[in-house]
């Protein structure tokens, strides 16, 4: 199971970081991924030089136009270029998704290691506000914040962040229940260690594992919520192009101009897969029992 | 007696749920001095780790209660001390080993992070010299620091309880609780990390609370021992006069279910029944339902600590009548 050394020789050190990318580079589907993802993200910063069109530039005799040289994923209903809205559009989208969801995996890690840990009243109080949060779909919640904020890209945010708490909570919470009971936390508290000390350094590293998933299935969720209220008007504002804006605006035309919902989904649905082939693959690289 | 490290006075720690009242600890009186080890022996469920627990605050609450009692540590009542104080105490005067090293380290930290851990809480180091300093202590219990990053899974069983005791020895501690240590480990391993212990033990002169069921352990490296049953101590005293004039009918009954090298015995003689439920005990001497010499008053009448001779304490009837009065 150990790395086997030559007797005498030293052994080689690693840093932890190395490590863990070499683990991550040994998954096949999980570098594809990486790779997916890489790319994406590439485009969304260099989407400027990459794009063949400005992605407002209307031209109405080129409208509707199906996939061709000129315009490889078609024009739109004002003859807008589908690819290099699809481009930027990944600027939009990949922010949307990682930030909004970082806001909420972090605030709803903290909440829900505190209840799992401290439990009690404040386990009730807690669970019990995520309960209710819960139990209002989370699109209809998301609508109701985004109103309440007014539209826009930093409001839409924060709706879509607030919206998935609730998941993060109860996912930490059950496995801090479980990893708090474990012996390793009375030998921390045994040698003097402080409770937020418990938590961050003993219990979330080892809740990790969950998290990761649940964050790599939620992008996905979050780009898709964020192009809800883009649709309603209270997210993104045209011309703005962002993919679930794209795909809700499409929706009309989807009978004769298949493209123009089909490239936009396509660009969201190999964003979660990357994500989740991804997510899976880091999972298991930060999992030193599984170090081989 | 100027010496003295440890005292705790009449310690009571029950377990509070919702089907009764689980008397784990009843005033356990025991005294330990500066360097010395007392071994604390009984059954399973004797409430051996509880006191233990007992000693370093950290019996969970709830269910768990310190109902009365005192723990002074250097004459200082550990009981009434605050939770940032404890935290100061907690791994750096006073540190424990656990019963099973297996679960008792970090899955996911590497040795040296969680021996400099302790280190870096209690010493004002920094992570460098942490670090050397945890390297130190690896080598010291005999494992190699190039080992330091390597992560718990990586080691045996005696390697990880070896990475256990050089946590709990990192910072000098002036007293150490071991919860059977050995337990977990198999027969071969047990004499090292016993060795170990009773070396590193020496070289930084800790005083030591080796609890455990094995009798022969303590034979090996306590200087004095108490015999707990139903949570009380029912005897104690220094290791010969325990081993060689032993009086209370448990102890008895322990060393009767001991087989043995040197003389030829047909059969072990084990103690016939089982520990009482803790939440349900006997009246009177909580022993008398097993006792070969219980007698009728044993029933209604809960005997005292008496002093059979300097040192040598037994809590049954059978002793005190032979001295008169008991001890209080």
């Amino acid at each position: 199971m150990t790395v086997t050394t030559k007797a005498g020789q030293p052994k080689k050190r690693r840093g932890q970081g190395k490590d863990i990318w070499r683990r991550l580079c040994k998954n096949r589907l999980a570098v594809f991924g990486m790779i997916i993802l890489a790319g994406l993200v590439l485009l969304a910063i260099f989407a400027d030089v990459i794009a063949p069109y400005p992605y407002d530039l209307q031209n109405y005799s080129e409208a509707f136009e199906f996939p061709s040289w000129r315009h490889p994923f078609g024009t739109d209903n004002y003859g807008r270029d589908i690819l290099s809205r699809v481009i930027y559009g990944a600027r939009i989208s990949l922010q949307i998704g990682f930030i909004s969801l970082s806001g909420g995996a972090l605030m709803g890690c903290i909440l829900g290691a505190v209840a799992g840990f401290f439990g009690g009243w404040l386990d009730t109080v807690i669970m019990r506000f995520t309960d209710i949060l819960m139990s209002i779909p989370k699109t209809i919640l998301a609508i109701a914040i985004a109103t309440t904020l007014g539209p826009g890209l930093v409001n839409a945010m924060i709706a879509v962040s607030i919206s998935s708490i609730p998941t993060f909570a109860r996912v930490v919470r059950a496995s801090t229940l479980t990893v708090k009971e474990q012996e390793f936390v009375e030998a921390a508290r045994a040698i003097g260690a402080s409770n937020a000390r418990i938590i961050f350094r003993h219990i979330f590293p080892n809740v990790l594992a969950p998290i990761i998933v649940q964050s790599t299935l939620g992008v996905g969720t979050s780009i898709v919520l964020a192009a809800s209220l883009s649709f309603l008007g209270l997210g993104i504002q045209p011309p703005t192009p962002e993919w679930g804006a794209m795909l809700s605006a499409a929706r009309g035309f989807i009978r004769d101009q298949w493209y123009m919902v089909f490239f936009p989904g396509l660009a969201i649905m190999l964003t979660v897969f990357a994500l989740n082939v991804f997510g899976d693959g880091l999972r298991d690289a930060l999992d030193p029992k599984l170090k081989n | 007696m100027s010496d003295k490290l440890l005292s705790v006075r009449d310690l009571t720690i029950h377990y509070i749920t919702d089907d009764g009242v689980v008397k784990a600890v009843n005033g356990v009186s025991f005294d330990i001095d500066k360097g010395e080890t007392l071994g604390l022996v009984g059954e399973t469920g004797a409430g051996k780790t509880t006191t233990a627990l007992g000693l370093m605050s950290l019996v969970p609450d709830p269910p768990g209660k310190v109902v009365g009692g005192e723990i002074l540590f250097n004459g200082k009542n550990m009981l009434k001390a605050s939770k940032h104080e404890l935290r100061a105490f907690r791994g750096k005067e006073m540190s424990m080993i656990f019963q099973d090293p297996m679960t008792a380290l970090n899955p996911i930290l590497t040795v040296g992070e969680q021996i400099a851990e302790v280190i870096q809480l209690h010493d004002k180091l920094s992570k460098a010299e942490a670090y050397k300093k945890a390297a130190e202590m690896l080598r010291l219990v005999g494992i190699p620091d190039e080992r330091m990053t390597e992560y718990p899974h990586q080691f045996s069983g005696g390697m990880k309880q070896r990475v256990v005791i050089a946590i709990a020895l990192a910072c000098n501690p002036q007293f150490l609780i071991a919860d059977e240590p050995t337990t977990a480990l198999d027969v071969t391993i047990q004499a090292q990390v016993l060795d170990l212990m009773a070396e590193l033990r020496k070289k930084f002169g800790t005083a030591m609370l080796m609890i455990t069921h094995d009798l022969g352990v303590v034979t090996e490296i306590c200087d004095k021992v108490a015999i707990m049953y139903a949570g009380q101590i029912v005897e104690s005293g220094d290791l010969e006069s325990i081993y060689e004039r032993t009086c209370h009918p448990y102890t008895k009954g322990l060393f009767g279910s001991l087989p043995s090298l040197s003389k030829k015995i047909h059969r072990l003689s084990p103690i016939p029944g089982l520990m009482p439920d803790p939440s349900n005990l006997p009246t009177g001497c909580p022993f008398h339902p097993r006792c070969p010499n219980a007698m009728e008053i044993c029933k209604s009448r809960a005997p005292v600590n008496t002093e059979i001779e300097p040192g040598h304490f037994v809590r049954c009837l059978l002793y005190e009548s032979k001295t008169g009065e008991g001890e209080k």
